[in-house]
């Protein structure tokens, strides 16, 4: 599995981005991305905001599970008090996969796999809400603090 | 500037016309692409030839509306799915014009047969149609002037007024002998033979050749980008361009859907090729009218050279005494007319026509109207044809006036009054006899204790080899089909009689009882056709379907269908084709049912079923599926335009790799007047690799345009951004424009074009004013 992760602003803006791979069943948390298609990823995330925009009305909860699905890249979304979402992309991780094998490596929206990503997201949005917390940060700006991204990649690790 | 390539039929092209610059395909070399297709040589079109490519080149509005478009009702499903004012849930108008409703409407449209004798065969060929009577017939059967009523089985009248038949010759539509199957049935043994001339000319009537769908399509975009027909000035100020509606469907698409759905094969798992009339012809030219009309009589019937065993000999029969104006006796002719009326009551007809050959100077004439629906493969050689023939004049058929109205009376008289009443009667028939036992709940126990019987039976039978299958099922396993007279055939062909009489729910509870059968036999083309048209005819009616009913019924049956048609029968003709009106049919629902139609066009690009072309058109598609969902509210929250401008740069890049620069130009105008269209501006901009990517599709369509104003071009203010955005971001890697889908790379990666790449990696280095031509 390879992961993109964005947080977005309230203009569709991207505040923070990290792409990584698994740390479960011996992976070694590089994202592999087929190098070509790298930026599909931003377009399928900015894509999935349609969906965001849908779905947040009618989930009372701030986790939206897997929102949106694209060939067989599947996206997740957490929804922030803020307007702030949080999304993850996550593909099977070698992009040739045959079809009929594709279900059996990891179902993207088995409980198992919800859960661990709903894991993920409480971690973040608890930094998150720190990293915001700094009076040097305003709406919408980009998250630079190193040490958000730490935490992050901490807890892509840890669950992911 | 332009051309005015845009006019119908009439006026050709002038040759010498295009004073705007030749656009340059990515390749350099406009053949490779169709080349590596097909085999067809790509040649210059000439005049004649480009009247031909009439059907991508009007404008769409000129097309004919049909009035009759009911209004289809939007779910409530999701959130945003009901809401709105009921006057934004009509289709607009313009959309009217291309709905795709009516081409499925016209194009599952009874076939009617045409079986000739030899003297009237000679007589059309006077007349200079050599394939014969279908051949004149064909055109005007398209469209049936005024209205046709039809009853459908709850008693009520309907009219319609657009109304179709199709007209082939006698056992035209088979496919080509199918080797996988080992000893294929009659039909196919007959296909075996040599291929003569004739036979040859049948198969090229066939349609469901997908790659001959995409060569043709190809074709017409070639000549789309030979000639383009709008101003392609505007591009340079396009964020000014007035939005165009992507919700119509581009030609190209039109075309690409249309052939398709013409030609259908003449197969055992579906009967809407199979004839529901035989027209039997003798001319008034024959010394012995009755013998030829019992010979041929009794060739339809034998069925031995004509039909294979598992078409329904039961049809109707109808007879027309060709009469001969210029040579031969009226008096005569109408005695053996009335002789004809006494022996065949109302299912006879005098058609009177002049045997003279008629040319475009005549006094009355008028051009032979074109076939839509000819099959990809002949309007391919047509083309051809026409491109190598270098006299106008005589390539376009000219018929007189006065058989035409003789033509199209003789039609009408025919469909209203022969073969739309026994249909009509089948259909009350065999839903009597046959399909009213299987339907409540005694038929679900009869079907049941069927099962249980029949079970061990006819799982051993199917596992020995070669006997015929157990004695409850009717399947034959060995050659794949059901005899006509088995109680499954029967049914098939009343729900298809349904189906083309328009009666939607009839046909869907017939399917619908034909599924559960057909799996239980595991004949499983039967049992995807079953499912696609199972799902067809619930969306075609127009009476609304929830989001939960849609789930179980119209999403399983595509599905199953799909997945029936890949991996049992590796026929990716009909899963393309079940999927492409599911999602056309589901497009039209609106509401929540959009975001199915676009995800069944993924579907497609998924099961990887069509070629280049066809992808590049799905994906607009796509496009298209998106942008019609309409979103609520002040933020236009549930609409789905990020997804559509999405999938129209995938669709940009798509055509680009195909070096259809046109079509990129188009598609990427519209996501970027999407993507200005955001609340906030420019919502792409700061996402700079996805950013960069769309840049670099835009300035390859510049140069591929202009290709001596690549300098000024860079001088956009567009390009002054993006060298902003490069400085202040490092690149670990720079997007490729090569595909980064796995499966169709190996043929497009060879495409990209080298001065473009230079010109990327001169950017790189941060020397933009670096001398390229």
């Amino acid at each position: 599995m390879s992961y993109y992760f964005a947080i977005i602003g309230t203009q569709d803006n991207p505040l923070f981005e990290y792409e990584f791979g698994t740390s479960k069943q011996g992976g070694d948390g590089v994202a592999r991305f087929p190098e070509q298609a790298r930026h599909m990823n931003q377009f399928i995330v900015h894509g999935s905001l349609d969906i965001v925009e849908e779905v947040q009305w009618a989930n009372g909860s701030m986790y939206l599970k897997c929102i949106d699905r694209f060939y067989n890249n599947f996206v997740s979304c957490w929804m922030t008090g803020g307007n702030v979402k949080f999304l993850l992309l996550h593909a099977p991780s070698q992009p040739a996969a045959t079809t009929t094998t594709r279900t059996s490596i990891a179902n993207p929206t088995s409980p198992q796999t919800e859960e661990a990503i709903k894991q993920f997201f409480t971690e973040v949005y608890e930094n998150w809400i720190k990293a915001i917390m700094s009076p040097f940060y305003h709406v919408n700006m980009e998250a630079r603090s190193p040490i958000f991204r730490q935490r992050v990649v901490a807890a892509g690790k840890k669950y992911l | 500037m332009t051309t005015n390539n845009g006019s119908p039929m009439g006026s050709p092209s002038p040759l010498g016309a295009p004073s705007l610059r030749l656009p340059k395909t990515r390749t350099g070399d406009p053949t490779s692409i169709a080349s590596s297709i097909s085999t067809l040589p790509y040649r210059a079109s000439n005049a004649s030839a480009s009247t031909l490519f009439a059907s991508t080149t009007t404008p769409s509005a000129s097309r004919s509306v049909s009035p009759n478009e009911t209004a289809t009702p939007r779910m409530q499903s999701s959130v945003f799915g009901g809401v709105g004012t009921p006057g934004d849930n009509q289709l607009a108008p313009a959309e009217n014009a291309e709905n795709t409703r009516n081409l499925i409407l016209k194009a599952f449209v009874p076939h009617i047969a045409v079986h000739c004798s030899e003297d009237t065969h000679e007589l059309v060929k006077d007349k200079g149609f050599d394939g014969g009577l279908w051949e004149l017939l064909r055109p005007f059967g398209e469209c049936i002037k005024g209205k046709v009523t039809v009853r459908n089985s709850m008693g009520g009248d309907r009219a319609w007024d657009d109304f179709a038949v199709r007209f082939v010759q006698l056992g035209d539509g088979l496919e080509a002998p199918d080797t996988r199957r080992s000893g294929g049935d009659r039909g196919q043994s007959v296909a075996g033979k040599i291929v003569s001339d004739a036979l040859a000319a049948k198969r090229i009537r066939t349609g469901g050749e997908l790659s001959h769908i995409e060569t043709l399509v190809d074709r017409h975009l070639s000549h789309a980008e030979e000639y383009p027909s709008m101003n392609s000035e505007d591009y340079l100020n396009f964020k000014e361009s007035k939005a165009q509606n992507i919700e119509i469907p581009s030609p190209f698409y039109i075309l690409f859907l249309r052939r398709i759905l013409s030609g259908l094969p003449l197969a055992p798992h579906e009967t809407f090729a199979h004839p529901v009339t035989c027209i039997i012809a003798i001319s008034s030219r024959n010394p012995a009218p009755i013998e030829a009309l019992r010979s041929l009589y009794n060739d339809t019937n034998q069925g031995g050279n004509n039909l294979p065993v598992w078409v329904n000999n039961e049809f109707l029969r109808y007879y027309v005494l060709v009469h001969d104006e210029e040579r031969d006796d009226i008096s005569k002719s109408i005695a053996l007319f009335d002789q004809m009326k006494r022996h065949f009551g109302v299912n006879c007809h005098l058609l009177r026509l002049r045997s003279s050959h008629c040319i475009s100077s005549d006094d009355d004439s008028a051009r032979l109207p074109r076939s839509e629906w000819i099959a990809a493969s002949e309007e391919l050689a047509e083309i051809q044809a026409r491109e190598v023939q270098e006299d106008f004049e005589e390539s376009q058929p000219c018929i007189y006036e006065s058989d035409t109205t003789a033509i199209k009376t003789f039609i009408r008289e025919m469909v209203a009054g022969s073969v739309i009443p026994a249909m009509e009667r089948n259909i009350l028939v065999w839903n009597d006899q046959v399909a009213s036992r299987r339907r409540g709940i005694s038929g679900k126990f009869l079907n049941l204790s069927r099962k249980w019987t029949g079970f061990s039976s006819s799982s051993r039978a199917s596992s020995s080899t070669g006997s015929a299958s157990g004695s409850k099922s009717s399947y034959n396993s060995v050659h794949g089909f059901y005899l006509p007279a088995a109680d499954e055939a029967v049914m098939r062909k009343l729900a298809d009689y349904a189906f083309m009489l328009r009666d939607w729910k009839l046909a869907h509870s017939t399917y619908d009882l034909l599924r559960s059968d057909f799996n239980s036999d595991k004949a499983w083309k039967y049992y995807a056709a079953a499912n696609e048209m199972a799902a067809i005819s619930v969306l075609m009616n127009s009476s609304s379907i929830n989001a939960k009913v849609r789930y179980e019924t119209v999403d399983q049956m595509l599905e199953t269908a799909s997945y029936s048609y890949l991996t049992r029968c590796t026929t990716p003709y009909g899963a393309l084709r079940a999927l492409a009106l599911g999602m056309e049919l589901l497009r039209l629902r609106g509401g929540s049912a959009i975001d199915d139609a676009a995800r069944w066009g993924a579907k497609i690009l998924e099961s990887k079923v069509v070629g280049p072309v066809g992808e590049a058109l799905i994906k607009e598609r796509i496009s298209g599926c998106h942008a019609s969902k309409k979103g609520s509210g002040s933020g236009n929250w549930g609409s789905r335009n990020r997804k559509s401008a999405l999938w129209s740069v995938l669709a940009a890049d798509a055509w680009l790799t195909l070096g259809k620069t046109q079509q990129a130009k188009l598609r990427l105008d519209y996501a970027a007047a999407k993507y200005n269209d955001f609340a906030w501006k420019n919502g792409l901009e700061q996402w700079n690799m996805a950013n960069f990517f769309l840049q670099g599709l835009q300035r390859e369509v510049v140069m591929a345009l202009y290709p001596e104003s690549g300098i000024e071009g860079t001088l956009l203010p567009d390009d002054i951004e993006t060298e902003n955005v490069e400085e202040s971001k490092a690149f670990e890697s720079r997007p490729h424009r090569k595909s980064w889908l796995g499966g169709q790379a190996p043929v497009l990666t060879g495409l990209d074009n080298a001065p473009l790449l230079g010109m990327e990696e001169s950017e790189e280095r941060g020397e933009v004013d670096i001398q390229f031509e």
